[in-house]
């Protein structure tokens, strides 16, 4: 008899237990979800991308740092430009700009380069300290001269997701000259290997890890956001993450 | 003994910030829960540190079988159906921290717990300003933050609690219990874990350093939101217990309505 009480009491607590995941699914797929989504903006008016992201030593900084993204890309470009030691590889600035630009990696490195180690704060909640240099983002795009129209940086990349979606990124023009904001060539003191984004990654230090797109092969300006892929202008924003990502 | 009348004891500003505070909290706690199963550990440092682990919660394969584990200040403890392996929130179990029963949402998606998070912690800190706003006006902290007077009154307070001492010592409209735990929570863990939360942030970490530098790094910041966390629970435990002890009708009465009725045997919550 008590084992049956015990019994029928485990199983009306375990029902009772599932039903909670029940109703808290419910409410995430109600309409209330919407309103939720609300907040980002405020976040972005207030918190935005303002002050200096922390400076480390060498000392503090991860030799072995964390790769955590899609698979390394895998196709005959990319396999091709790694073989090649990306001779070939140009990285494109244009979209809203009056001077196109397709940049070597020689070039990229005979500009002005910025050294910095900073942390790399994932949305998962893990962080990492990697010694990133390379052109200030900024500097590139004073190159291209963006045109009054343009609002945003978009970055395109060389990798795709498991079911064939493109990695793709992007950020406020304003935001985007923030000065730590760079486009790496290194990491550690060395050239960026093909598994950490080689040959350019973008490294926004203000923002959450999955805004610093690896295997950046063009850099768009545009007006909007609405008409690239899922339209939220980041391939983690069409799955649901904020696009301000400094929260 | 004579019934007092009642008296007006909560402030309408004071229901409707309690109560918003509270479903607030229900959903932080839910959400923070569902946040913490994408990387379920907590490191006192500013990086990731496996060398500095304070928790950790996962699962280990053991043959076919899957085993839930903690490891919490270098000890191991199995918790297989509890955490680390455990309801996926959809019916059926999977490797993840906390179940899906007590996440927000059930399932597992760290973009939909922070929405909820990120939504509920301006509830949150609306409520706390307004609280404080109203409290600072009404002169109400001074009848319910803890003064020298009452350090005296905690033992015998206590004692009378747990039925050693027959009457209370003499207080106020709050014990001096009551002013303890009240004082905390609202004017320590409170803004602590609104602080420990801000300091996760990339953004807000280089506007205000010295936030994120002062609680030990990014991932002290998460420990420390962690532990208030838990805090906030342990005190929400205590407090729904005198609730419901000491006079369930007066007390949620007086939550609602803002009628109290004191001078009774029972002590309010």
């Amino acid at each position: 008899m008590k084992r049956r009480l015990f019994l029928a009491g485990t199983i009306a607590a375990a029902s009772g237990l599932a039903g909670c995941a029940r109703v808290t699914n419910a409410l995430n797929e109600s309409p209330f979800h919407q309103a939720l989504t609300a907040v980002e903006r405020l976040n972005h008016a207030l918190i935005g991308t303002r002050g200096m992201a922390k400076v480390y030593a060498d000392a503090d900084v991860d030799r072995e740092f964390r790769t955590n993204s899609f698979a390394t890309p895998s196709n005959a470009r990319y396999a091709d430009l790694v073989r090649e030691g990306f001779r070939d590889y140009k990285l494109v600035v244009d979209g809203e700009v009056d001077r196109p630009q397709a940049l070597s990696i020689a070039e990229l490195r005979a500009m002005k380069q910025l050294v910095q180690a900073t942390r790399h704060d994932c949305v998962e909640g893990w962080s990492a300290i990697g010694k990133f240099g390379g052109v200030p983002l900024g500097d590139v795009l004073a190159l291209a001269q963006p045109k009054a129209a343009a609002r945003y940086v978009v970055f395109h990349c060389f990798d795709v997701s498991d079911s064939g979606d493109p990695y793709y990124e992007s950020l406020d023009i304003v935001e985007a000259a923030h000065p730590q904001t760079i486009l790496a060539l290194d990491l550690n003191e060395r050239p960026i290997d093909a598994d950490h984004g080689a040959p350019v990654r973008l490294k926004v230090p203000t923002q959450l890890g999955y805004k610093s797109a690896k295997w950046v092969v063009r850099v768009e300006l545009t007006r909007d956001l609405a008409g690239l892929y899922g339209g939220h202008g980041g391939y983690w924003e069409d799955n649901g993450y904020e696009w301000y990502a400094g929260i | 003994m004579s019934r007092a009348e009642k008296v007006y004891r909560h402030s309408l500003s004071t229901r409707l910030t309690h109560w918003l505070a509270a479903l607030s909290l229900v959903i932080l706690f839910m959400s923070g829960l569902q946040i913490f199963n994408a990387a379920p550990f907590l490191d006192a440092s500013d990086k990731t540190d496996p060398a500095r682990r304070v928790l950790e919660i996962g699962a280990v394969q053991n043959g076919a079988r899957e085993n839930g584990f903690v490891n919490i200040l270098g000890l191991h403890v199995r918790t297989t159906g509890v955490l680390g392996y455990t309801d996926d929130g959809m019916g059926g179990q999977s490797e993840r921290a906390f179940p899906g029963w007590i996440t927000m949402p059930g399932y597992q998606s760290l973009a939909d717990g922070r929405r909820w998070h990120l939504f509920f912690a301006w509830i949150l800190v609306i409520a706390g300003l307004w609280y404080f706003v109203a409290g600072a006006i009404s002169g109400k902290f001074r009848k319910l933050v803890i003064s020298r007077a009452d350090l005296s009154k905690l033992v015998p307070m206590q004692l009378y609690y747990l039925k050693l001492r027959k009457e209370p010592p003499p207080y106020g409209e709050y014990n001096p219990l009551q002013k303890m735990a009240y004082t905390v929570v609202i004017f320590v863990f409170a803004p602590l874990i609104v602080i420990s939360g801000l300091a996760l942030s990339p953004g807000v970490d280089a506007i205000a350093g010295p936030l994120t530098s002062v609680l030990g790094g990014r991932q002290f910041a998460r420990l420390w939101h962690f532990v208030l966390t838990f805090s906030l629970l342990g005190f929400t435990v205590v407090h729904l217990t005198m609730v419901f002890t000491q006079g369930a009708y007066n007390n949620v009465r007086s939550m609602v309505t803002g009628w109290y009725r004191p001078g009774t045997h029972e002590v309010s919550a």
